[in-house]
């Protein structure tokens, strides 16, 4: 047996059919780890995304993970430049190409600070997998999280259309985010599901990592949604603070 | 004894993964070159984040910080390695000596292995800290100390974590597994605090030079500090 190859890899028939739900509960379609039905285009990526990320996940561990991981490049950068210009358009002028490339850019940072720390964590929870499964499975979280939006586009757009307020804005972005993120991590469930793996509370405390890291990117690269002098900030704040002077202001 | 075939870079996925059987086996090898191998990625881990930890205060701080975090590992590892293998006999763990300072060097390579992930993250944190020049320079320093001890603890957590399972495969009771570790983690603590005295400073203090160790490192305690700085919040 090689030992760099992962156990998950070593499934079974049986195994790749094996559900995300517990023993003895109804099965989840959605987590049947088995291959794509034909050549991986970019709509069956996408599909797999919504409808079957347990194939997207066996797709990953597998000799197309190259072209899958492009893939999910690819509808991730496209997806956060649709939702950053929608986000962008509460302002408009600058913002309608700065917020989008900020928005795109601030994804992958987080993406970059935490993909160590994923693995590891990974790892620590028992998950015997390969780094580029990992990453495959990062992308993967963030193309679903980049989809979702640009699902709530159309809603962020009308009220964006329809209001001035920052504040509102970017609560309203903010929720979206976090429903997104939501799903996204169901991912991350249905790998460790996929290696067999007993313990998600590494896995749990990594989200809040991600979350925070986020959360502070957004901080880091503002102004997002409304304007500012500068493109970037000249000042370093905790995004905590940013969040209640951007509110104090806008009580005044 | 048999040896096992395994990759380093596969065993230290099994490090991370706790599989306590290939972890047993490994404490039964002879050759030195899986241990000097541990010792690198301390240097390597422990160093990479040490130098994320001094960078707050300035380039040539995290320069003395990424040399004296490995330091560190490896002078707490010595100090207590005739007293770790000791106590691991007197509580049963079945540990000789030398298996004892190799279950102990594992758990720091894991610490390493873990802080060394955490590089990024603890690099983002710092760009987004109040700087040294700034008036906010006190909440950066408490936020520096904080995130790092944050960090720090939780590699510490797991890598204990991973020990006790390590201790529950060759110790004969549960009883005296945990009773090694408490042990072991209670001289580690006491003689690892005192040696983080003596290398001061790691993140260095806004108010003072940058140095690679303070002027009289051996003088004070870590203990007797940590006294003071109680008597001063609650007594004055």
């Amino acid at each position: 047996m090689d030992p760099d190859k992962p156990s998950s890899s070593l499934l079974s028939q049986e195994e790749t059919a094996r559900p995300f739900a517990q023993a003895g509960a109804r099965p989840d379609p959605a987590f049947q780890f088995e291959p794509f039905p034909g050549n991986p285009g970019i709509g069956t990526v996408v599909e797999a995304l919504l409808k079957k990320p347990g194939s997207l996940l066996h797709e990953l561990s597998g000799p197309r993970r190259n072209g899958i991981l492009l893939r999910l490049l690819v509808i991730t950068t496209f997806c956060a430049l649709i939702y950053g210009l929608v986000v962008g358009s509460l302002s408009g002028g600058t913002q309608l190409w700065a917020a989008p490339v900020k928005i795109t850019l601030g994804l992958f940072f987080s993406v970059l600070i935490c993909l160590p720390s994923l693995y590891i964590f990974l790892c620590l929870s028992g998950a015997d997998l390969r780094f580029g499964q990992v990453c495959g499975t990062l992308l993967g979280l963030v193309s679903l999280m980049a989809l979702l939006l640009i699902g709530f586009a159309p809603v962020a757009w009308i009220f964006s259309q329809s209001t001035h307020s920052v504040v509102l804005m970017g609560a309203l972005h903010l929720i979206f985010w976090i429903i997104a993120l939501w799903f996204g991590a169901r991912l991350l469930w249905g790998l460790l599901a996929y290696c067999k793996s007993p313990d998600s509370g590494q896995v749990k405390v990594w989200v809040i990592l991600f979350v925070l890291v986020s959360l502070q990117m957004t901080t880091v690269l503002r102004p997002l949604v409304g304007t500012a002098d500068t493109l970037l900030p000249t000042e370093k704040k905790f995004f905590l603070a940013h969040w209640i002077s951007v509110m104090e202001q806008s009580g005044r | 004894m048999e040896v096992s075939n395994d990759s380093y870079s596969r065993r230290l996925k099994l490090l991370c993964l706790g599989r306590a059987e290939p972890m047993s086996a490994w404490l039964d090898e002879t050759s030195w070159r899986w241990p000097l191998f541990c010792c690198l990625v301390i240097v390597l881990g422990c160093g990479l984040y040490g130098l994320t930890v001094g960078l707050w205060r300035s380039p040539l701080q995290s320069v003395f910080t990424g040399l004296k975090f490995p330091l560190l590992i490896f002078l707490t590892c010595l100090g207590n390695a005739l007293l770790n293998g000791m106590l691991g006999q007197v509580l049963g763990s079945g540990l000789t000596f030398r298996q004892t300072s190799l279950a102990i060097l594992f758990s720091f390579t894991l610490v390493s292995l873990i802080l060394g992930a955490f590089s990024p993250l603890a690099l983002f944190i710092l760009y987004n800290t109040p700087a040294l020049e700034s008036a906010q320079r006190g909440t950066g320093h408490s936020l520096t100390l904080l995130t790092h001890v944050l960090l720090i603890a939780y590699a510490g957590i797991m890598a204990n974590h991973r020990l006790l399972q390590l201790l529950h495969k060759r110790a004969p009771s549960a009883q005296s597994a945990r009773a090694t570790l408490f042990a072991w983690l209670a001289g580690n603590l006491f003689l690892g605090a005192q040696l983080s005295w003596v290398l001061r400073p790691f993140i260095g203090s806004p108010n003072m030079p940058v140095q690679f160790l303070r002027d009289e490192p051996l003088e004070g305690n870590f203990f007797e500090a940590v006294w003071n700085t109680l008597k001063f919040l609650f007594l004055t």
